[in-house]
């Protein structure tokens, strides 16, 4: 049932000892696919093994399934995208999907939207601290790690340090904090994100509660995860037991103290904006929009954004066409119009062109709307956007007034 | 099903940004951010952006066309190819002209040029490098050895002064200008010139120097000469790795300040600040573009902010230099390969030697020694013309000049995906592949070497560039020199001829994301970002100054042409068009060619924003949708050239530039009148 923990490991020797955290993901992947609980997987793998260039896949052959094993910390494909766009939103096709955190959070935004059939999918979490942007992570491996990024065989986040090991089974840390001064280290929207375990997916996997890194610690999070668990226990694909106490006790710091870094991050990050007069504020964006040239990075790479007929497109005559700077409308009803469900993807500022701070604006936006409205985005499908659920009259209560 | 992200890299400039193509069963349905590599880091331009869609235009060129009875009509390739290979046997080396085009692939360039030496015996060869850049190899090989970009792209981010001379960065290379912006939240300054008032000089600029059209030579020379006054110059540098400083110091001595501020229209203290500003920096970068290179004095252009670098040290290091901003996928590919008609491959200069040196690679004799006509100078002289990949009838000045040399013209071949304005006056035109439609490598503006792997067929009967250059040299007797199966072979042969490329192989670009920089001597070799660290490619290793005299525009405004006319681009569109304009994203931002015109100017011509105009030069007319707009100033009129029904170059003059042949497509006298 919803709130069960385990921890688990492949039945499959061979999976457990190739894949990581003992393969337990990478076999209940393949038990979906082979009860035929879904036709296909969607997954992350490594293009030509390389592990900068995470892609999305969809598998339908299980012995493919290996191909996604093993965390990719420097890839960030837009996996509720892939969904959404290219694979008709799971509308015709039963699917599982492994998704991090924002991505669950993504998924469950569009099926609000009705852009994604929830009823098709399982969503198989995975624990997140955090991904690197993989250009400036090779960059940062040679300066700062000295080591050739290919030599890299993995890499891992804990406790504030980033550890690889390289392919000659030694292993190299530098605390995050250090890296992320320098401008390396996470991507600036994950160094903000208090979402570690996706409990707003079907199950969440992680190695957080486990003592070796031969097991998996899964806590299953709805009624369907529940029935899949069971069902691929029962089947002998992964083998579970009760984690202990202290565990669970562990991984909840482990978590706590994720949760407070990323709380620093966002003060840090909103300070700066924060502390700026309503003049001053105004200025500062305004500059920043002055350079955007209109490629519709943010809007295209934007899980919650779906019209198909945008409002901001050429032909639309709102904004008016082939000006950059667009007018001014532009980003402001861009950012207007998703600014209630933004769940930190930070998708919209890796994409943008003028590497505009557009995430850390709307991720502060939304966190002051989802205080005044108490919501908070991506973590329940019955939930709907408060800027489709507001009223007039909430709207003239004093005290509701967003700024930036 | 199968869906699948193909990483490729976008069609249009030349920066090279990677791109994620998603093929599902066999066709492109989208794109994605390809975040690994290392020239855009997952993002695009609006251009990038929307890298694939013209490729399934309806009217894409599936079958050859022959014309018969006045009329293009579909023929076999056996047909078309055995009527061209008749045609070019009847023409002698003079007569026969080849040009090539900046978005061929190295591979279609490499073997086109070899077409036209081996089969034709001519080096009538050329592309439309020499309508853009061609002033950077007159006056950079003098100066520092090699008219190539100096500084690799991520380099750039090192400067703490940039010098934008006549290069719109924000709309025409957004993807440096991010660059340019990383350094600028760092504390670099930005100099720009540009007679417009654009995106680049209202949000990227620190000092504008709105300078009138063509006078960038008498600019510098007040910059150098205020550089001097002030003791700013590197006076170390000037001394170990320059030579010729003297000269130029002696004539710096007569330039009058005030005069160079009456000129260029910029005043002295500007011009003071912008100086200052560049001699004092540590590492100052010039990026220039068409707007210094397009004047019968570009070449001048280039030599005087050559000048301006040696002068200061900002060379022969990275992020620094004198850098040409070629603005094609092959730009600086398509000249390496020898489509120039004074070059052979790896730039070696036509002559005896450099013919010894091919017949002996090639296994052939007699090839040319004496050097090719420049490529306007072939449309007008060579009754046998084969074009590829681009359209003269849109870039050519004056055009319809032009039009009425090539309607005299024996036999036309045009080779491309759509037809185009030119391929209407063609007795032949063949369907090219594209882009993704074929295996190839191209060079990018830093001498980047990237390989585009085929993701999708090409429509009907449509083939590789290289395929069809070589069935045709089969069918003119020269099948074993052109006996290619494959483009990696025909790469392995440019490797063993082209120095500057003979470390680079296939299997590493595939694996090398964002490619690797010529010069790459061995297959050890890294590449090799920077150019000139130690010593400038000259044959005396020294930096080579060359004083500049100012020379106005050959023609100015007069009570008859009040107005003067600049050309240029805009950020939605591509060149002549051809792939933005059946790009419905793009298209729709900017739909039709116009013209921008100043507020005063609108008013005292009773020109209202969004009237037709007719814009008005001795050499013809156009008609265009008039933008009131303060981007240009009073007295100046700019039209973009993407657009036939508004065709810029029908209006601007034909003087070429005397060493690079490069026309003056970027000023000119123009009469406006309100469409009656």
């Amino acid at each position: 049932m919803k709130g069960d923990m385990y921890i688990a490991r492949s039945s499959e020797e061979e999976i457990a000892k190739e894949a990581e955290c003992g393969g337990a993901v990478t076999s209940l992947l393949k038990f979906a696919l082979e009860s035929k609980r879904v036709d296909a997987v969607v997954g992350v793998k490594a293009r030509d093994g390389n592990r900068y260039d995470g892609v999305p896949v969809l598998i339908t052959d299980p012995k493919e399934i290996a191909e996604t094993g093993g965390s990719l910390h420097c890839a960030s494909p837009n996996i509720a995208r892939f969904l959404k766009e290219y694979l008709d939103g799971a509308s015709s096709m039963k699917i599982a999907v492994v998704a991090k955190p924002c991505d669950a959070k993504a998924i469950i935004e569009l099926a609000k939207r009705n852009q994604i059939n929830l009823d098709n999918l399982i969503i198989i979490g995975l624990n997140c601290t955090g991904t690197l942007p993989p250009a400036k992570a090779k960059t940062m491996l040679k300066e700062e790690f000295k080591v050739e990024p290919f030599d890299v065989v993995s890499e891992d986040i804990e406790d504030n340090e980033l550890i690889i090991r390289l392919k000659d089974g030694s292993e190299k840390k530098k605390g995050l904090a250090e890296l992320e001064e320098k401008g390396y280290g996470r991507r600036e929207n994950c160094r903000r994100c208090e979402t570690n375990i996706p409990v707003m997916a079907d199950v969440a996997c992680g190695k957080w509660g486990t003592t070796d890194k031969d097991s998996t610690f899964i806590e299953v999070c709805s009624e369907k995860g529940s029935q899949f668990i069971e069902a691929a226990i029962e089947a002998g694909y992964i083998n579970t037991e009760q984690p202990s106490d202290a565990a669970i006790e562990t991984r909840k710091k482990k978590d706590e103290a994720a949760i407070e870094l990323a709380k620093q991050w966002q003060e840090k990050d909103f300070a700066t904006l924060e502390e700026m007069s309503n003049d001053e504020r105004f200025n500062y964006w305004f500059e920043q929009f002055s350079h955007c040239i209109k490629c519709y990075g943010c809007r295209d790479a934007c899980p919650i954004c779906y019209c198909t007929d945008c409002i901001l497109e050429a032909d639309r005559g709102f904004v008016p066409p082939g000006e950059i700077p667009p007018h001014m409308m532009f980003p402001l009803v861009r950012i207007t119009h998703v600014m209630d469900s933004c769940v930190n993807c930070g998708q919209c500022q890796d994409a943008c062109a003028m590497e505009l701070p557009l995430s850390r604006l709307i991720f502060l936006l939304s966190k002051k709307i989802g205080a005044i409205f108490k919501y908070e985005p991506g973590m329940d499908a019955t939930e709907l956007p408060p800027l489709r659920t507001v009223t007039d009259q909430e709207l003239t209560v004093d005290g509701v007034e967003v700024t930036f | 099903m199968s869906i699948e992200y193909a990483p490729t890299i976008c069609p249009y400039c030349s920066c090279g940004c990677g791109i994620n193509l998603v093929v599902k069963d066999g066709k492109i349905i989208g794109q994605e951010p390809w975040k690994e590599h290392p020239i855009n880091e997952g993002a695009n331009c609006p251009k990038g952006k929307n890298a694939y869609h013209f490729i399934y235009s309806e009217d894409r060129l599936k079958m050859p066309l022959v014309r018969k009875n006045g009329q293009l009509k579909e023929a076999s390739w056996d047909e078309a190819l055995g009527l061209v290979a008749s045609k070019l046997k009847e023409a002698t080396p003079e007569s026969f002209g080849f040009i090539a085009s900046c978005r061929n692939s190295n591979e279609d360039a490499y073997v086109m040029q070899k077409f036209t030496r081996v089969v034709m015996g001519t080096n009538n060869i050329e592309y439309c490098g020499r309508l853009c850049h061609s002033p950077a190899a007159a006056a950079l090989i003098p100066a520092m050895g090699s008219g190539a970009m100096q500084t690799s792209q991520p380099e750039i981010e090192l400067a703490d002064c940039f010098f934008l001379a006549g290069v719109n960065l924000q709309e025409t290379f957004p993807m440096i200008a991010r660059r340019v912006l990383r350094a600028k939240a760092r504390g670099a300054k930005v100099i720009y010139t540009d007679p417009r008032k654009t995106a680049t000089a209202r949000h990227l600029a620190d000092i504008h120097l709105p300078l009138r059209s063509g006078t960038d030579a008498a600019l510098i020379n007040a910059m150098m000469r205020i550089i001097l006054d002030e003791g700013l110059e590197d006076k170390e540098f000037i001394a170990s790795r320059t030579a010729g400083f003297k000269e130029l110091k002696g004539f710096l001595s007569k330039v009058d300040l005030k005069q160079a501020a009456e000129i260029t229209g910029v005043p002295v203290e500007k011009i003071r600040e912008a100086a200052i500003t560049y001699a004092k920096a540590e590492r100052a970068c010039i990026l220039y573009d068409q707007g210094m290179s397009q004047h019968y004095v570009g070449t001048d252009n280039v030599r005087n902010h050559a000048n301006l670098a040696l002068l200061c040290g900002h060379a022969g290091k990275p992020g620094s230099g004198i850098n040409s901003m070629r603005g094609q996928i092959n730009g600086e590919g398509s000249g390496d390969m020898g489509c120039l008609c004074v070059f052979y491959p790896g730039f070696k200069r036509v002559g005896e030697e450099s013919a010894k040196f091919f017949e002996e690679a090639w296994g052939v004799s007699n090839l040319p020694t004496k050097p090719g006509l420049t490529y306007i100078d072939m449309l007008y002289k060579c009754p046998y013309l084969y074009i590829v990949g681009g359209d003269p009838m849109m870039v050519i000045p004056d055009v319809n000049n032009l039009k009425k040399a090539l309607e005299q013209a024996n036999f036309i071949v045009v080779q491309d995906i759509f037809p185009t304005e030119i391929s209407k006056l063609a007795h032949v035109v063949l369907p090219a592949a594209t882009w993704v439609e074929r295996e190839a490598t191209h060079t990018w503006i830093d001498r980047r070497v990237q390989k585009i792997n085929k993701i999708v067929g090409p429509p009907g009967e449509a083939k590789p560039d290289w395929q069809i250059i070589c069935q045709l040299a089969e069918r003119m007797g020269y099948k074993d020199k052109f006996n290619f199966s494959s483009s990696g072979e025909i790469f392995e042969e440019i490797r063993s001829c082209v120095p500057q490329y003979k470390g680079i192989t296939y299997e590493r670009l595939s694996k090398t994301v964002g490619g690797i920089h010529w010069p790459c001597p061995s297959e050890d070799h890294p590449g090799t970002p920077s150019l000139f660290l130690e010593k400038f490619n000259t044959p005396d290793g020294l930096g080579h100054f060359q004083a500049v005299e100012y020379k106005p525009p050959a023609e100015v405004p007069d009570e008859e042409y009040p107005y003067f006319l600049t050309t240029g681009r805009s950020i939605f569109h591509y060149h002549t068009g051809v792939m933005t304009r059946r790009t419905p994203k793009l298209s729709d931002e900017v739909r039709h060619g116009f013209v921008e015109v100043n507020p005063e100017d609108a008013t005292k011509a009773g020109v209202k924003d969004k009237d037709m105009v007719t814009l008005r030069t001795r050499r013809g007319s156009i008609e265009a949708e008039a933008r009131v707009t303060d981007e240009v100033p009073p007295g100046l009129l700019f039209v973009p050239f993407h657009f036939p029904n508004s065709c810029a170059n029908v209006l601007t003059i034909s003087v070429l530039d005397p060493s690079a042949k490069c026309a003056e497509t970027k000023v000119c006298a123009v009469r406006m009148e309100v469409k009656a």
